[in-house]
């Protein structure tokens, strides 16, 4: 870094910083911080500035970049204000040491703009790197969330597991729900496990293809899979694409699944006898202690 | 783990140790049970392929680095008689070998890339790669 | 190598405990028939439990046996395959269609039980 021009560039730091401000003032008026209260702002273009001379000041120090970036992603600041900034800080400060500049050859002209480079290019960097990493942060976070929601098994009764659907399958979800499903019949020790489609918007070939595959695999593994859930449209596809799901039952609501689920495992629900006899007069006259 | 160990095929035997290899070298990559399985099934069937119809030859495991994340090639090389037909051994039920007729295409399914080259009288050469997902 | 298969009443019982290779699969093959043949055997447990690994190879010999089994009036139900060798099978295309499952061999034997109507 060329010390003569960075003293030049510090010594003029009000003008810059003037420069600067006004021009970064008409980009808020065109677009993303319109909705930023003025003061605010205000605050955040000094602060801002601050930053980037402290930064050419010790040679491209991290940490107040890193502090001033952390505070810009939590107020959810796009990245373009940083980057718009910057550009603008670049041109106003070519501009003030050109000012100051008392003959300017082609030389020392590209030595200026290379020295204003090294100045802010690390800057500008470091912040898109920290706005990426939370970005990525942000997308791993809800990648796993994604996971967790995507292949949910539930044992209701002994020997009866259900695996509700929601939401559209893709390859890699497939995957994930013939995993979960197969260790699922291993742990709870599963005869019969349901899946339940009610919630899967679109059955096209391929859904239906890993469907069907899953059901094989629960076969392999030595239990039953049975299909439910399957609303008007959904079996009107399954048979227009040709689909063949003959060989595994299917139901059209969940309710039935079970039921049929039941009788696979030889049990059925019934209403306990004390329901039967019960009587609302009874009730009373115990209420009254009669 | 070395970047390539390999394993030469001459024995039926050898069948088993290229998959055991192979499965040890994905779990220590970071593969979970079902992906190790798969990768040990896929090397079965390739490693089969060499002992059945050319009798010698090597399978080589190297680990590889993407964009963003790790994986585990399998390279099948012999210098067998080599296959005339490379779309007909990729179709489903087609053996010569009285088999199931699932092996290659089933390789492919198994695995995430999938290359096969030969040529008749100098050898085959099978690439499979599996992605750490 | 072998693999031991014991008798208990009507059924055999065969509980396979190493990395089958090509060999051991077609030797197990052979000595089940035989033993049905002795034996008279009506059903037979294969437990798999303890197998992570089914090529297409080693599918086809299984396949093969419980066909040849029928054949002999022994059904044979497969059990305790593992999500991992399941998965892979289904990859490769393998759904082994004629062939009974079970979880373990517990429900193998009542499977068994339930459709031979012992």
């Amino acid at each position: 870094m060329d010390e003569n021009l960075k003293q030049i560039a510090l010594d003029n730091r009000e003008s810059i910083v003037e420069t600067w401000k006004n021009e970064v003032e008409k980009l808020k008026s065109q677009n993303y911080t319109s909705t930023i209260s003025d003061e605010l702002f205000e605050s955040t273009n000094r602060e801002f500035a601050n930053v980037i001379f402290e930064s050419i000041n010790d040679g491209g120090s991290t940490k107040s970049v890193e502090l001033f970036s952390e505070k810009i992603i939590n107020l959810g600041w796009p990245l373009s204000y940083i980057t718009d900034g910057l550009q603008v800080f670049r041109r106003a400060t070519i501009d003030v040491i050109l000012g100051t500049t008392k003959k300017v050859d082609t030389d020392s002209l590209s030595l200026i703009l290379t020295s204003v480079d090294q100045w802010v290019e690390p800057i500008i960097r470091q912040l898109v790197n920290e706005y990426s990493g939370s970005w990525e942060n942000i997308v791993s976070l809800q990648r796993v969330a994604l996971q967790e929601l995507s292949a949910p098994l539930i044992p209701v009764v002994e020997g009866i597991t259900v695996m509700p659907l929601i939401g559209t399958i893709d390859t890699e979800r497939a995957k994930l729900i013939m995993e979960n499903l197969l260790d699922g019949v291993i742990r709870h020790n599963s005869e019969v496990v349901l899946i339940d489609i009610t919630g899967v918007p679109v059955v096209d070939t391929m859904v239906a293809h890993h469907i069907i595959q899953a059901a094989e695999a629960v076969r392999l593994v030595g239990a039953i899979c049975i299909l439910s859930g399957i609303r008007p449209e959904i079996a009107q596809t399954i048979v227009n694409l040709g689909i063949d799901l003959e060989k595994f039952p299917t139901k059209n609501t969940l309710e039935k699944g079970f039921t049929s689920a039941l009788e696979m495992t030889n049990r059925k629900l019934t209403d306990l006898d004390t329901k039967q006899h019960f009587d609302i007069e009874q009730l009373i006259k115990s209420i009254k202690g009669v | 783990m070395e970047p390539h160990s390999f394993i030469g095929i001459k024995k039926e035997w050898d069948i088993v140790g290229a998959r055991q290899l192979g499965r040890e070298i994905a779990r220590k990559l970071g593969f979970g049970t079902v992906d190790q399985a798969r990768i040990a099934t896929a090397i079965s069937e390739i490693a089969r392929n060499i002992y059945l119809y050319a009798e010698d030859g090597k399978v080589t495991f190297e680990t590889i680095e993407g964009m963003n994340h790790k994986g585990l090639r399998i390279i099948a090389s012999d210098n067998g008689p080599g296959i005339d037909n490379i779309s007909q051994v990729m179709e489903d039920g087609y053996t010569t070998s009285g088999g199931l007729g699932a092996g290659l295409p089933g390789v492919k399914r198994l695995m995430d890339e999938f290359d096969i080259q030969s040529e008749v009288g100098k050898g085959t050469i099978v690439t499979a790669v599996k992605w750490l997902r | 190598m072998r693999i031991p298969i014991l008798k208990l009443g009507n059924y055999l019982l065969i509980s396979i405990q190493m990395e089958l290779d090509d060999k051991t699969a077609i030797q197990f093959q052979e000595d089940l028939l035989q033993r049905i043949h002795e034996t008279g055997a009506t059903g037979v447990v294969v437990d798999l439990t303890s197998v992570d690994i089914i090529d297409s190879f080693i599918a086809k010999v299984l396949g093969e046996v419980v066909s040849m089994s029928d054949l002999m009036g022994a059904k044979v139900v497969l059990t305790g395959i593992q999500p991992a060798v399941a998965i892979t099978l289904i990859d490769l295309g393998i759904h082994l269609q004629n062939v009974q499952t079970a979880l373990d061999l517990e429900q193998g034997l009542m499977k068994l039980h339930q459709e031979l109507g012992e």
